[in-house]
């Protein structure tokens, strides 16, 4: 199925963008990669006309307030509904909170839309805690392999293989295991180390609370 | 009481209350860069919304009179969204056994929100309520009401 894969990011190809690693690595073992276009500075109405001539779109976003960026928004403003019942939607999905039960909002949305843009809908895939992508890669290979096998199985099924996308998507939400982990991990103040490292590195760390606004 | 107006419906107009007019700003898009909250805490690299920053967070109530685009909220509305992250704090919290960003501010505002336009089904509204409940929950206001904008001109007028 002829693909275009879109990247959501507002960070767009740029070295620090996860979606673009995403990206990459979804098409990194296929016979014959999928296109990658950027929506960040594109015209999203002539990206929209574009996009609408292939079979499938993906479209690989970061999770913006529980939704996508409001530059992918712009883009789905952009698209007409399909004219024939043979196109197909899909979206990739990578954020910050561990949990992908964060991502259920989108998730109904996306559903909804390929509904209304007479698209059959491949599905959404989630993968939490993916901020750290671009800064410890070498912490994600697992991430890295499943999303390999996501894209060959895509290539050659033309849908989300469901094993994979349900260990992506681990965990939906937070055992009560997992909470006490964090309450440790919050209160010896682990969980905010990196931030930290970065507010002094800035010379900012005692400004970290300030109220400027008020 | 304060209260501050988002608006992107053009018939609503209400009188001595701070008005944002989305449709007639384009709110810059977040680059998801993090300025705001490791090299100058609080404040975002665009300077465009410093004047709502304070109106909204120094308001009691925030009223939002929203435009349905696509069964969502308009991409220039989602973009405001974004760069709210400012307001909070990169931390997270897990006390609701679930993970939202700490609050930067002591307070926000009550929310009302009133959307303008169809929907295709029944669903896809409450998708949407579901998703601007969400929003505010993850933003820290407490009291949150969303309602089709034919309510607020039927208890207000139009105009009013």
């Amino acid at each position: 199925m002829n693909t275009i894969i879109l990247n959501g990011s507002p960070k767009g190809n740029s070295i620090n963008s996860n979606s673009r690693i995403f990206a990459e690595e979804f098409i990194r073992n296929m016979k014959n990669p999928c296109e990658i276009r950027c929506i960040a500075n594109a015209d999203t109405k002539e990206l929209a006309r574009y996009a609408a001539g292939f079979d499938a779109i993906i479209i690989i976003l970061p999770l913006y307030i529980h939704a996508m960026p409001g530059i992918v928004m712009k883009f789905i403003e952009n698209m007409e509904p399909a004219a024939t019942e043979d196109k197909y939607i899909g979206f990739i999905i990578q954020a910050g909170f561990m949990e992908t039960a964060q991502e259920r909002f989108v998730e109904a949305y996306f559903a909804d839309l390929a509904k209304q843009l007479n698209y059959n809908y491949l599905g959404t895939v989630s993968k939490g805690e993916a901020a750290g992508i671009y800064m410890y890669p070498k912490m994600f290979k697992k991430v890295f392999r499943l999303l390999n096998d996501l894209g060959s199985a895509y290539e050659e099924t033309n849908a989300f293989d469901k094993n994979i996308v349900k260990e992506l998507g681990k965990p939906y939400e937070l055992s009560k295991s997992i909470l006490v982990i964090l309450s440790i991990v919050n209160k010896i103040g682990l969980s905010n180390v990196g931030w930290h490292r970065e507010l002094k590195k800035n010379n900012t760390f005692d400004k970290r609370l300030d109220k400027p606004f008020l | 009481m304060k209260t501050v107006i988002i608006k992107e419906s053009e018939s609503i107009t209400i009188p001595n209350v701070t008005t944002f007019d989305l449709a007639q700003m384009a709110v810059k898009d977040c680059t998801g860069c993090w300025t705001c909250w490791w090299k100058t805490p609080g404040k975002c690299i665009y300077k465009d919304l410093d004047g709502f920053y304070h109106e909204y967070i120094t308001s009691d109530k925030a009223i939002y009179f929203c435009k349905v685009t696509s069964g969502f909220v308009s991409g220039n509305l989602k973009t405001l969204f974004d760069r709210m992250i400012p307001l909070y704090l990169p931390y997270v919290t897990h006390s609701t056994g679930e993970s939202m960003h700490a609050p930067r501010y002591d307070k926000y505002p009550d929310i009302e929100f009133y959307y303008d336009g169809e929907f295709e089904s029944a669903d896809s509204r409450q998708i949407f309520v579901d998703y601007i409940n969400r929003v505010f929950y993850q933003f820290h206001s407490k009291t949150i009401t969303i309602k089709a904008i034919e309510e607020f001109i039927a208890e207000v007028g139009e105009g009013a």
